[in-house]
Parts: C-alpha cells; sequence; structure tokens
C-alpha cells in the first residue's frame, strides 16, 4: 500500500507537466491528424477494389475472395458471432443501459424483475463490444486493401502462418500487451466508469436491486450541496478536509527537510546509522502504527495509566467530544508516518545540491539561516514540487489516521460521520457501510474534481512550471 | 586567536545538533520498542503494565498467538496473507516486467497513447472507485474470495510500469540486435536475453509487488467478510481491545520481514525516491 502510494504520487507528480504539456501538443495536432486519418481513409475509398468493398459489407469476403482462407474464415467468424451476440444479447443490453429495468420483481406474484445494476454492466459491456467490433472492423478493411496492394504489385499477401508467427516475433508486444491491457481495463477503467456512471442514478439506500435503479441527472451533486441531511456535513468535513490537508503537508514536509538538513550537518557523525531510527519508522507497517497508537492513546493505554498514577483522571484522547485534541494526535501521527519518507526523499536531492554556491555565500558572509532561504529552500522546493503536491492530495484522501484512531463514531450534527472524518471516510461510511451508493459515488467525483483542481493551480503557478529551466 | 573563538560555539552547535538528534530517534524509536517490548508480555494484558512497559516478560504471547486460534486464527490469516501476497507478486510481477519491456523496445502505433493513458489512470487514485470495486466484485461473485484480491492487486500493478521500464532503457539494443541477426524471435530474445539481464530489477519487482498485498488493509477490509479468509491486517483490527500483546505479537511478526526488506533496500529507496522526483 504504502510503496504503491509512493510510486502512484510519484508518477502523478511527473505526470503533471508532462500532462499539461501533452494536452496542449494534442490539440495543435489534431488538425493535422484528423487530416491524415481522413487521406488514409479516402485512399482506401477510391482506390480500393471490389474485393475489398466485398470486406467493407461482410467482414472476411475480400480476404476469401483473395484466397486467404484462414484469415477470411476468422473475420466472417467474428462477424458473425458480433452479429449473433448483438441480436440476441446486445441490443437489448444497449437498451437496458438507457433505462436501467423496467420490470419490478414482484415476490408476491412470482415475477422476476430486471436487475438495474447487472444491466448498467451489461450495457457498459455492450458499448465496449460494439468499440472492439469496430476496431476489428477497420483492420478488416485495412487488411483487404493491404492483400490488394500486395497483389497489384505482384508480391505474394503474407500468410497467416507466418503473420501467426509474427505474434513472438515483429508483434510480439501485441501478444504480451494483451492481458496487462484486459486486466487494467477490468479492474481499472471499468471501476472508474462504473463510479462515474452510478454518480448520476439512484441507486442505494432503500433502492438496491431486486428495487428498479433509474438515472437521475445531476440530483445527488444537488442533493450533497444543498439539501438539509448531508449538505451541513459535506461543509464541514470538506473544511476541516482542507485545513487538514494544507497542515498536515506543511508539517510533514518541512519537518522532513529539517531532519534531513540536521543529519546533513558537517559536525554528524554516523549519519547512516542515525538515518536508520526514521527507516525503521517508515518501514514498519502502517496499519500496525495506527492501532499501536490508538492503544497508546485509548482509556487503558499508558499514557492514561502514567495520569492515573500521577494523581490524575484519565483523559479521553479520541473521545466523542475530544474534537481537537483528537485532530491533534492525528496530525502528529500522521507526521510521525510521513516524515521519514520526506526526510528520505529531501535526503537524496539535497546531496544534488551545487555545493559552490553555498561556498560563495559563505565568502560573502551568508549567515546559515540566510544560506537556507536562499540556496537551499529555493533548489528543494522546485525539486520537489510535484512531489508535494501529490502529498497534498494523499493528505487530502488520507483514509487509514482517522479510520483507525477514530473509525465508526457517528456524531451530532454530523451524518454517519465525525468531527474529525475526513471525505474519503465519509464516502466509506456512506457507501460501504451503509450503503448509500450514489450518494457515495458523487462525493468521490467531487473529491476528484477538488484535489486535482488544487494541485493543477498550485502547480501551474509554482516555479518549477514558471521557470522549468532554472536549474538546468 | 580567531580559530580558539570559533570552537565553543561550534561545539554548543554540535551538542544541540546531536541533542535534537537524539530526541528525534526517540521519538521514532519508542512506539516501535513498545511494540516489542509488549510482545513478550508475560500476562498478555496492557493493564498489568506499568507505565509503558510490561513487568514480567516471556514468549507467551508468541505461543498463544499460534497455538490459541479458537477465537484468533493467526496462523489461517498469516497464511492467507502470505498466499495473496506471493501469488499477486507473482501474476504483478509478471505483468509489470512484460509491460515495460514493450514499452521500452518496441515502436508500435498506439505507445504513447497507452502511456498517456495509464498516466491519467494514474490520476485517479485507487480509493476513489472503492465504491464502484465493492459493488462490482459483489456482482461478479467475488467478495470472500482470495482470487478477487490476487485479482485486483496484480491487474493494477503494470500501471506501475515506469521504473521498470526505465531500467528495460539502460541495457543496449545491441545485443538485442546481434540475437535478432541470428535468427532469434522477440519471444526468444525477451527470454534468453532481457530476462536475465533484468534479474536485479526483477527481485526488486516481486518484492515491492509483494510488500503492498502483506500491509494493505483496505482492499482486505472491503472485499473479505468471512473470518476465516481474513488476513493479518483485517484479523488484527478486529482484535478485541484487550488483546494487546497478542496484537503487539502478531504485528511483531509481520513487520520483521518488511523491515529487513527496508533496510536491505535503504540505499535504493534514497537513490530511487530522488530520482523520481528531480527526472521530471
Amino acid at each position: 500500500m504504502e510503496d504503491r502510494k509512493e510510486n502512484v504520487a510519484r508518477k502523478l507528480g511527473r505526470g503533471f507537466r508532462a500532462t499539461l504539456e501533452k494536452i496542449k501538443n494534442f490539440f495543435l495536432s489534431l488538425p493535422a491528424r484528423i487530416k491524415q486519418k481522413l487521406a488514409g481513409a479516402k485512399e482506401i475509398l477510391t482506390q480500393g477494389n471490389g474485393k475489398v468493398a466485398a470486406s467493407m459489407v461482410v467482414m472476411g469476403l475480400g480476404q476469401l475472395l483473395y484466397r486467404q482462407w484462414a484469415k477470411g474464415i476468422l473475420y466472417l467468424l467474428a462477424q458473425l458471432a458480433f452479429l449473433a451476440y448483438f441480436i440476441l444479447k446486445g441490443a437489448g443490453d444497449l437498451i437496458g443501459f438507457f433505462t436501467l429495468g423496467t420490470h419490478e420483481s414482484n415476490a408476491w406474484y412470482g415475477v422476476e424483475g430486471d436487475n438495474s445494476v447487472i444491466m448498467m454492466l451489461m450495457g457498459i459491456l455492450a458499448i465496449i463490444a460494439l468499440i472492439f467490433y469496430f476496431v476489428i472492423y477497420l483492420a478488416n478493411v485495412k487488411d483487404a486493401y493491404k492483400i490488394q496492394c500486395a497483389v497489384d504489385t505482384m508480391k505474394s499477401p503474407a500468410s497467416f502462418k507466418k503473420e501467426l508467427s509474427s505474434l513472438l516475433g515483429k508483434n510480439f508486444h501485441k501478444t504480451a500487451l494483451a492481458l496487462p491491457i484486459i486486466g487494467v481495463c477490468v479492474f481499472s477503467v471499468l471501476p472508474i466508469i462504473f463510479m462515474i456512471l452510478i454518480a448520476f442514478t439512484n441507486y442505494g439506500g432503500t433502492v438496491v436491486p431486486p428495487a428498479l435503479v433509474d438515472w437521475v441527472g445531476f440530483e445527488n451533486f444537488t442533493k450533497i450541496l444543498t439539501l438539509g441531511q448531508f449538505a451541513p456535513t459535506f461543509f464541514r468535513i470538506f473544511g476541516w478536509n482542507i485545513l487538514w490537508a494544507v497542515l498536515s503537508t506543511f508539517i510533514n514536509y518541512f519537518a522532513g527537510l529539517g531532519l534531513a538538513l540536521l543529519l546533513n550537518r558537517k559536525c554528524v557523525k554516523g549519519k547512516t546509522f542515525w538515518r536508520l531510527f526514521p527507516i525503521l519508522a517508515y518501514a514498519v507497517p502502517g496499519f500496525i502504527t495506527l492501532i499501536a497508537f490508538k492503544f497508546m492513546f485509548s482509556y487503558g493505554g499508558p499514557i492514561n495509566q502514567m495520569i492515573t498514577d500521577a494523581g490524575g483522571t484519565a483523559v479521553g484522547f479520541l473521545d466523542i467530544d475530544a474534537k481537537w485534541t483528537a485532530r491533534f494526535i492525528g496530525l502528529g501521527v500522521n507526521a510521525w508516518l510521513n516524515i521519514p519518507s520526506g526526510m528520505l526523499l529531501a535526503t537524496g536531492i539535497l546531496s544534488n545540491v551545487n555545493t559552490d554556491l553555498y561556498e560563495a555565500a559563505r565568502v560573502d558572509g551568508a549567515s546559515p539561516w540566510k544560506q537556507f532561504v536562499r540556496i537551499t529552500l529555493p533548489y528543494v522546493l522546485f525539486a520537489t514540487m510535484p512531489v508535494l503536491i501529490s502529498q497534498f492530495i494523499a493528505n487530502f484522501n488520507n483514509f487509514g489516521i482517522f479510520y483507525f484512531l477514530r473509525g465508526g463514531l457517528y456524531m451530532d450534527g454530523y451524518f454517519l460521520a465525525s468531527d474529525t472524518d475526513l471525505l474519503i471516510n465519509w464516502l466509506y461510511n456512506m457507501s460501504i457501510d451503509n450503503n448509500y451508493y450514489s450518494i457515495g459515488a458523487a462525493i468521490s467525483i467531487i473529491i476528484f474534481a477538488v484535489t486535482s483542481v488544487i494541485s493543477l493551480a498550485v502547480y501551474v503557478l509554482s516555479p518549477s512550471y514558471k521557470q522549468e529551466e532554472t536549474y538546468q | 586567536m580567531k580559530r580558539r573563538k570559533i570552537r565553543p560555539k561550534r561545539l554548543f552547535g554540535a551538542a544541540i545538533t546531536y541533542l535534537i538528534i537524539l530526541a528525534v530517534c526517540f521519538v521514532f524509536l519508542f512506539p516501535i520498542l513498545w511494540l516489542v517490548l509488549a510482545s513478550f508480555s508475560k500476562t498478555g494484558s496492557i493493564y498489568s503494565f506499568r507505565g509503558f512497559f510490561p513487568t514480567e516478560y516471556s514468549f507467551d504471547s508468541f505461543v498463544k498467538l499460534f497455538t490459541d486460534t479458537e477465537m484468533y486464527n493467526y496462523p489461517r490469516w498469516f497464511l492467507n496473507t502470505l498466499f495473496i501476497a506471493l501469488m499477486s507478486s507473482l501474476f504483478g510481477t509478471t505483468l509489470t516486467i512484460l509491460t515495460a519491456y514493450c514499452m521500452s523496445r518496441f515502436r508500435f502505433k498506439s505507445r504513447k497513447a497507452l502511456m498517456k493513458t495509464t498516466l491519467i489512470l494514474g490520476m485517479f487514485p485507487s480509493f476513489m472507485t472503492m465504491t464502484a470495486v465493492y459493488i462490482l466484485m459483489t456482482q461478479f461473485n467475488l467478495i470472500n474470495q482470495r482470487w478477487g484480491l490476487i485479482l485486483i492487486y496484480s491487474a493494477g500493478a503494470p500501471m506501475g510500469y515506469l521504473t521498470q521500464k526505465g531500467f528495460f532503457d539502460t541495457i543496449s539494443i545491441s545485443i538485442d540486435e546481434a540475437a535478432r541477426i541470428d535468427g532469434a524471435t522477440n519471444f526468444q530474445i525477451f527470454m534468453r536475453i532481457t530476462l536475465p539481464l533484468a534479474a536485479p530489477m526483477i527481485v526488486y519487482t516481486l518484492l515491492s509487488s509483494f510488500v503492498w498485498p502483506w500491509s494493505d488493509f483496505i482492499l482486505p477490509k472491503l472485499l473479505l467478510k468471512n473470518k476465516d479468509l481474513y488476513t493479518v491486517a483485517v484479523g488484527l483490527m478486529a482484535l478485541d481491545n484487550t488483546e494487546f500483546s497478542r496484537f503487539a505479537a502478531g504485528s511483531v511478526f509481520i513487520a520483521v520481514p518488511i523491515v529487513i526488506f527496508y533496510f536491505a533496500l535503504s540505499k535504493f529507496l534514497i537513490n530511487g525516491l530522488s530520482a523520481g522526483a528531480v527526472k521530471q
């Protein structure tokens, strides 16, 4: 989990500039690319002979006419299979995607109704099948045209056997990438699509199959932002969520940097040894430390024991009324968990700072503080801006901290949440524990929108974006 | 003369530095030390401790952890975790290495598009789709199945192919070309030449894709409802408040392999983290 988070965070940071650049380039190159595609299509349409046209009408027919038996039969089978699927099931699924079911089940009369969730899934699959068919269809037409070109220039077209063996040779990437791509599609892309769609339905609460689910447009979003049941909770949690993300990112970042600078001082001997302690903290799985800290601050925990031994009364650090103590403990625990990785990062970056700069500064009589503010900080900030942003996102969505420290508390004034919960905890409480699926999905879209807008804005305003070449 | 004047100041500075370092190290070490010592407590109850530490020590907690399995079946959880982590690591590594190899060595038409797509997909945090994954898994009938978790972990792994791709980029292509002249197919080149050369990277990938399922709690908590299928993370979360020593012992037992792994890779960690940050 930790490792993956780090990985994702890194990619995310590196991705920002690349994405911005790529979006720009994409739109700039769009006209040329469309032109190119159209030219290709035009060539096939005008130059293609009757056999290519046959392939356009029935997949594989052109290949058969050219006596490419195996390929022709495969394309023909694909055509037939798709037609059979679409007539028997796909078309119905596609309609079902829009209606999400019309027959409500009725146990009394023994009527088996439509299952809206399954229908939505099948609808998505039908759309994917359509796209897939379209891709194969295009490949089929292109293939027929390629054979025509080969025959016209008196070359013999590639045999099926040869093309098959190219899957281990020239086209090895097609074979190798098939499985990873299918996996990512099913387990990463499908959930994203599914979640986005669910946010626009009324799925959840009492509306779960066998009851029929319906499309409701933006109703869930207006509910969250205006309805008395959700809106106060949303804005309270949202405010705290922003404060938490800013505070915790700030604390972790500068504490990590400070620790790295401290250990980097010339007078410190045995740097590797001292570094082992934060690494030790970094290495222990997060859930273990979180549960341990919960024990530490619990009523029977060692801290309270010491307080009672000293004659005091036990303090409910994480109790239902312990708003700010709990929040501060959360910040502290989060710092304990994340400072080590911040330190490792800063250490790595500090080793790349140009030492001549410090030499020059010392000659000019700059104080250590001035050196830090004028040389170290700008450099480190510049180099770590993408990481800083991804840490902000990770903190904004820090599920673990309050799930473990205070999980499952529901408070007055909050709808299924407590005053330390972040949006991500609320989302969990709502959708996993209490079946408010569509509201949960809408919240996750809001979270995504908020975090991406904030991080994009910070990034565009940051020096690492404005003066890209400063340190190159 | 000048030198002497500075010295006491420097000494003072060094003393302060060491004091802070000692304090920080104490802060990081203390909770872990507390856990380790608690796992060796004799009575097992947190109420019998004096302050932070147990009064008497023994191996009882560890023995109980593996023998008293009626309520809390730790050996079972441990095997589940091991199975899930091993399988995910194997499949995930295979997929990641294949993806990275293709992205590094082949220049095909949809390559750029694929790379962009993974980048955009990476911007959707995985927990965001928690609800959707939960519903989907219910529909696929993969709730309460260890294979469901393995599928999710290993299918998500190739998204993190960039590190491995960077490694393949550094292996010279000339060897590949020589082999190709001798008539080897790309598949043979991959199996006979690239894979053996990439051994260190494969080990790294195996380990890091092992660590994630080993210490994850969100997915197993979401998908495993049956007590016999719990992973250690879910099991330890379900422990009663009074079972502190058992929790400590269970934690120590599962944390030790990871800690060793991180220490072995600590140098790599520093380089890797900063390389990822600076290279943009």
